[in-house]
């Protein structure tokens, strides 16, 4: 009985070989109803990189990373992830070693959870269905709050937080999850310049402690360039892909954002 | 007083009273926890809905001369499940789906009462409710089902309370949000069901959504919401039986005016309202967190030892707490 189950388990989760893309799209297209958000997407995310995406509004970035997470279904074209295409079999374990963390929303001010409830919630795919937090997850929660330094306002109403809190809290809940992968939807927009600091020290630093893998949405190529070890320039197809200080890149940003 | 005693001893005498008091305290429970992730998940037009269509299914159930449950949770568990999967397909905005489908069900209950040969006092019953007529029988029936909602909901409280936050989120972090939208909905329409004979298919939403409501005005923690709407539900559950009893009343518009006057009270002396012009900002001097106005005691601060507040990036002292300081000694 337990070696049946240890081979169905290898064969969901096979390893990958070195070198080998975490993240593998190949003439990926996506459409909302009829029409067509973004097509002709290749694109490769090797493991340990820092993947930075730029592109005007309206180009598909979010549609992007939604394929990515298989919350969008592509018309055409294949999305491996860690090897894997998405199945009701292999979604949930893709799922729970990817973190995503949304574009900033308002929040409901008077919604009934706390900052560590929200936080809590990445620990959700851990625990599995059906099964309470236990004192391991509730460590892990309070290290995320720890890691964004909002571990002050663990007991306040989600609801209460600046806008630039709550998008520190988000990462905390990304962060709890203990991804393999994290992907960023722009997570600076709403900030002051101090909270962008503070933001992008964050994700340098979880970049070179953990080795995370990240995928980082954003139209603000300054930042980019900063932390990236990679860019792709978007205007609903990959227009460029490349070196964060190649000049290249700065034609081709010229081009796609005064199109 | 008298009344209360009168009440009591009755409650000792006659089995009618005793089960009509034990399923006053099961739908105060059940509806009042359902309630509160119906509302959380803005649903509350769909909860309407279901009731509606599980009256057109009592009155067929009574047409044709069979066990009304059968056809009520029939026809609430259908309406919950198309109005789900429309809302999933995005076919029609599910606020005109649900207004279509509770038309439609309203017409349906109609001609299959006007189709009854005799008269039915039942139809009354349902659709206003008579919490005090329950057989034994049924009494058993209702607490096996609200048993299993208990159950049910516990098990996955935590994943609605994930969807009830942000469901996209939910989805992609994988909380399989699609199965537990159709099983809430089927547990939604299993609660309406069972308690359309205590309270009626007209105000058996109110007994859902008024608890939840109330409670959502004291707190901002979820397990604290939930007990409030417990309590709530099933203190007016209770004392709504007491008055229709004791004044011969309809359960199901004493029930629903006692948690009306609960929601009322609740919304007029929210915490919740008072609190929410303020906001939270972090100190530029200490780097506390402060709500604004609350004054800070950080030793690190730079106006550490002086009573202060921060507002705005900025610090505030008044005047009163300046700490007097002799004027220094000069020579002329
Ligand atoms: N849910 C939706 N339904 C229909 N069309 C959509 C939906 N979401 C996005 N679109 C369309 O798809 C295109 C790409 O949108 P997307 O949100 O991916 O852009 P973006 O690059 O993230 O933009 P921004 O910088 O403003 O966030 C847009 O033209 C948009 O109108
Ligand atoms: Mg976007």
């Amino acid at each position: 009985m337990t070696i049946t189950k240890q081979k169905v388990k290898e064969t969901i989760y096979q390893p990958l070989e070195k070198g080998e893309p975490v993240i593998c799209l190949q003439d990926v297209a996506v459409a909302y109803q009829a029409n067509v958000a973004i097509f002709d997407i290749n694109l490769d995310v090797y493991p340990g990189e820092c993947l930075g995406i730029v592109g005007p509004n309206a180009s598909g970035k979010t549609t992007l990373l939604k394929t990515i997470l298989g919350a969008l279904k592509p018309i055409q074209g294949s999305v491996q992830i860690f090897g894997d295409k998405f199945s009701p079999k292999t979604s949930h374990m893709i799922r729970s070693k990817i973190s995503y963390i949304p574009q900033l929303q308002a929040i409901d001010r008077n919604f009934p959870a706390l900052v560590e409830d929200v936080v809590a919630m990445g620990r959700y795919s851990k625990a599995g269905l059906f099964r309470p937090l236990n004192s391991e997850d509730w460590e892990k929660i309070y290290e995320a709050l720890e890691a964004v330094g909002m571990k002050k306002l663990a007991k306040r109403p989600i609801g209460h937080l600046s806008g630039g809190q709550q998008q520190k809290v988000m990462i905390a809940r990304a962060l709890a999850n203990e991804p393999e992968i994290l992907l960023l939807d722009e997570p600076t927009t709403a900030l002051d310049f101090k909270m962008v600091r503070s933001v992008v020290d964050l994700v340098k630093k979880l970049h070179e402690e953990r080795e995370l893998t990240i995928v980082i949405v954003s139209h603000d190529i300054k930042l980019l360039r900063e932390y990236c070890t990679r860019i792709a320039a978007m205007d609903k197809k990959i227009v460029w892909k490349g070196d964060p200080h190649d000049p290249d890149l700065d034609i081709i940003i010229e081009e796609i954002f005064l199109r | 007083m008298t009344d209360f005693l009168h009440f009591f001893n009755a409650l000792r005498k006659y089995a009618f009273l005793q089960r009509a008091l034990v399923s006053a305290v099961v739908v105060g429970i059940i509806c009042s926890l359902i309630g509160v992730f119906i509302l959380l998940r803005r649903m509350v037009f769909l909860g309407q809905g279901i009731a509606h269509s599980a009256f057109a299914g009592a009155a067929l159930g009574l047409l044709l001369g069979i066990d009304p449950l059968l056809t009520i949770l029939l026809f609430s568990v259908f309406s919950a499940i198309s109005i789900g999967y429309v809302e999933e397909k995005k076919l029609v905005e599910s606020e005109v789906m649900i207004g279509v489908i509770f038309s439609f069900f309203m017409a349906l209950a109609i001609l299959f009462i006007g189709m009854m040969e005799v008269y039915s006092t039942d139809v009354i019953s349902i659709l206003f409710g008579n919490i005090l007529i329950i057989t034994q029988e049924r009494l058993i029936l209702f607490l096996i089902f609200s048993a299993m909602i208990l159950l049910l909901l516990f098990m996955i409280k935590k994943e609605l309370f994930f969807m009830t936050f942000d469901i996209e989120l939910a989805e992609v972090s994988g909380v399989p949000v699609r199965f537990l939208t159709y099983l809430f909905l089927v547990m939604v329409s299993v609660t309406i069901s069972v308690s359309l004979r205590a309270i009626g298919a007209i105000l058996v939403f109110a007994m859902i959504i008024t608890p939840a409501a109330a409670a959502y005005q004291w707190t901002y923690h979820l397990n604290r919401m939930m007990i409030l709407s417990v309590f709530f539900g099933v203190f007016s559950a209770v004392f709504g039986l007491y008055l229709s009893y004791t004044f011969d009343l309809p359960s199901g518009s004493t029930i629903v005016s006692a948690v009306t006057a609960i929601f009322v009270i609740s919304f007029l002396f929210s915490p919740k309202r008072m609190a929410s012009k303020r906001t939270i900002q972090e100190c530029p001097y200490c780097k506390d967190y402060l709500l604004e106005g609350e004054e800070c005691q950080r030793p690190e601060c730079i106006a550490a030892g002086i009573l202060h507040r921060h507002i705005d990036h900025e610090i505030s002292i008044d005047k009163k707490h300046l700490p007097k300081k002799k004027p220094t000694k000069h020579d002329h």
